[in-house]
């Protein structure tokens, strides 16, 4: 449900480019970054900072002004079962595309997960309402195809904030392409409509479910933009390497943080 | 909107909420059992962790005493002097004396306060260590899973603490994936670099006063 975002990208236009012309490309685009890997860890690398910024400020009001009432009551007229459903059915939908990256990143048992929960779910499960794989200890995760290039070794490039469908960056723009063009159900089973109401109802899901998180975010934070972005690449990051723990000495600027107090003794 | 992707990202499954409640939270429970120089980091953790929760649970204890409690624990558990001067990073030594007094103060008062808004977002959370890897000869990251309710998917969280003299400190929580210091530090970078220290400084106290102005969270 979470990445119903990535259908967003348009869709069949786009279709040829998938696979591995967009690898290329993307690479190629990303390796023009040298400096990404030289910046400290929260510097996030943004080049086209005050565009993102409007973009951004756009993306709030529009928020401000549908999302977030239409989600607000959401949750007011479904109860809290009912919308849980919803998530699962969506979340089952995705099944597919979490699928076909769990291959692509050679995570067999995890394929084999997927690929049990899709058709538990949509059987035991009623069409993916009830997650009756999670009983079974089957437990979700996520995929998508900008990850499947980070594990491949495609640096994120540049960040940028996507009109409507809020942060990304170079790689996972590509990347949400191509989910987009290999999701089975856009290729057989349903059309435009279909597909826009799919991504409707997964923003609003997605929105009902994160209302403490986005307004605890929004309040507490002293630059929301920044803070999106910092926690929108560290959480790609960790979800590449699949939740592990940094391995130790991976993560080298994080943990020069910890090696420079920035203070005297 | 944004949030389509912030909901996306920033916390996949509601995951950061719960986990920024369950360990913000119990990031601030330490007690004089818990500072204990013998203590081996998993056991800090477990210890931090159960007073919390317990601290939590207590049914005819008064909101703002909980409160208090952490707070208590919060001071003991956590080194966050040295929290707040790694979210400073290279500028800290470019503070005046009279701004980093004025920043450590800010700091801390921002964190009470957050504290006292997760406060009540507590449902029942519990929690297990799954892990425990030193980094180095100080620092040790302890991983655990916060078990939710409602079948919500659980969350994992690592616990970065340092030992010093009397026993470990809490210096960063890191919940799926996202680091407090590290997203603290880029909004701080963010702001200095766009209007100094002082300008920090100012957008921390108008939180702060904003804050105040607003709800006024129980026992603050």
């Amino acid at each position: 449900m979470h990445e119903a975002v990535h259908r967003a990208a348009p869709a069949r236009s786009v279709r040829a480019r998938h696979g591995r012309s967009g690898v290329l490309a993307l690479t190629l685009l990303a390796g023009l970054a040298p400096s990404a890997k030289v910046r400290a860890q929260e510097t996030v690398w943004d080049p086209i900072e005050p565009v993102n910024r409007a973009v951004f400020g756009f993306n709030m009001l529009a928020d401000e002004w549908v999302l977030e009432p239409v989600a607000r009551g959401y949750r007011y007229v479904a109860p809290e079962p009912v919308r849980r459903s919803v998530g699962n059915f969506l979340a089952n939908l995705r099944s597919p595309v979490i699928f076909v990256n769990d291959l692509l990143q050679g995570e067999r048992e995890r394929a084999g997960i997927t690929l049990g929960r899709l058709m538990i779910n949509t059987t035991l499960g009623v069409f993916g309402l009830f997650d009756a794989a999670s009983t079974f200890g089957y437990l979700p995760h996520d995929e998508d195809l900008g990850q499947t290039l980070g594990v491949w070794g495609a640096p994120p490039g540049p960040y940028i904030m996507l009109p409507l469908l809020g942060p990304s960056n170079v790689r996972d723009a590509f990347g949400r392409v191509g989910d987009w063009a290999i999701d089975p159900l856009n290729n057989c089973c349903i059309d435009t409509d279909e597909r826009l109401g799919r991504l409707g109802g997964s923003a609003i899901s997605e929105r009902e479910a994160n209302i403490e998180v986005i307004d605890d975010l929004k309040r507490n934070s002293l630059d929301f933009y920044a803070t999106v972005r910092t926690i929108y690449a560290q959480r790609r990051a960790a979800d590449i390497r699949n939740g592990a723990a940094p391995p130790p000495g991976g993560q080298e600027n994080y943990e020069d943080i910890f090696k420079d107090e920035g203070t005297e003794p | 909107m944004t949030h389509f992707g912030l909901s996306d990202t920033t916390s996949r499954r509601g995951a950061l909420l719960g986990a920024a409640a369950a360990l913000l939270l119990s990031s601030r429970s330490g007690l004089a059992a818990i500072a204990d120089a013998s203590a081996t980091p998993r056991e800090f953790i477990q210890r931090l962790g159960d007073r919390t929760v317990q601290i939590l649970n207590e049914p005819q204890s008064e909101n703002a005493r909980k409160l208090q409690e952490l707070k208590r624990l919060l001071d003991e558990a956590t080194d966050l002097d040295l929290i707040a001067r790694l979210v400073m990073g290279r500028y800290w030594r470019e503070a005046s004396e009279t701004q980093k007094a004025e920043y450590l103060e800010l700091f801390r008062a921002l964190v009470m306060q957050t504290m006292a808004e997760r406060f009540s977002w507590y449902t029942g959370e519990t929690f297990e260590i799954t892990d425990a890897k030193p980094v180095d000869e100080r620092d040790t990251i302890v991983s655990t899973r916060i078990n939710r309710t409602n079948g919500k998917p659980p969350i994992l969280v690592d616990w970065r603490v340092r030992k010093g003299e009397r026993g470990y400190l809490l210096v960063d929580i890191v919940a799926e994936g996202v680091s407090l210091v590290v997203t603290q530090r880029s909004e701080a970078a963010e702001i200095i670099g766009r209007s100094g220290i002082d300008g920090l400084l100012a957008e921390m106290r108008k939180r702060i006063a904003r804050r105040d102005a607003g709800r006024s969270p129980t026992g603050t």
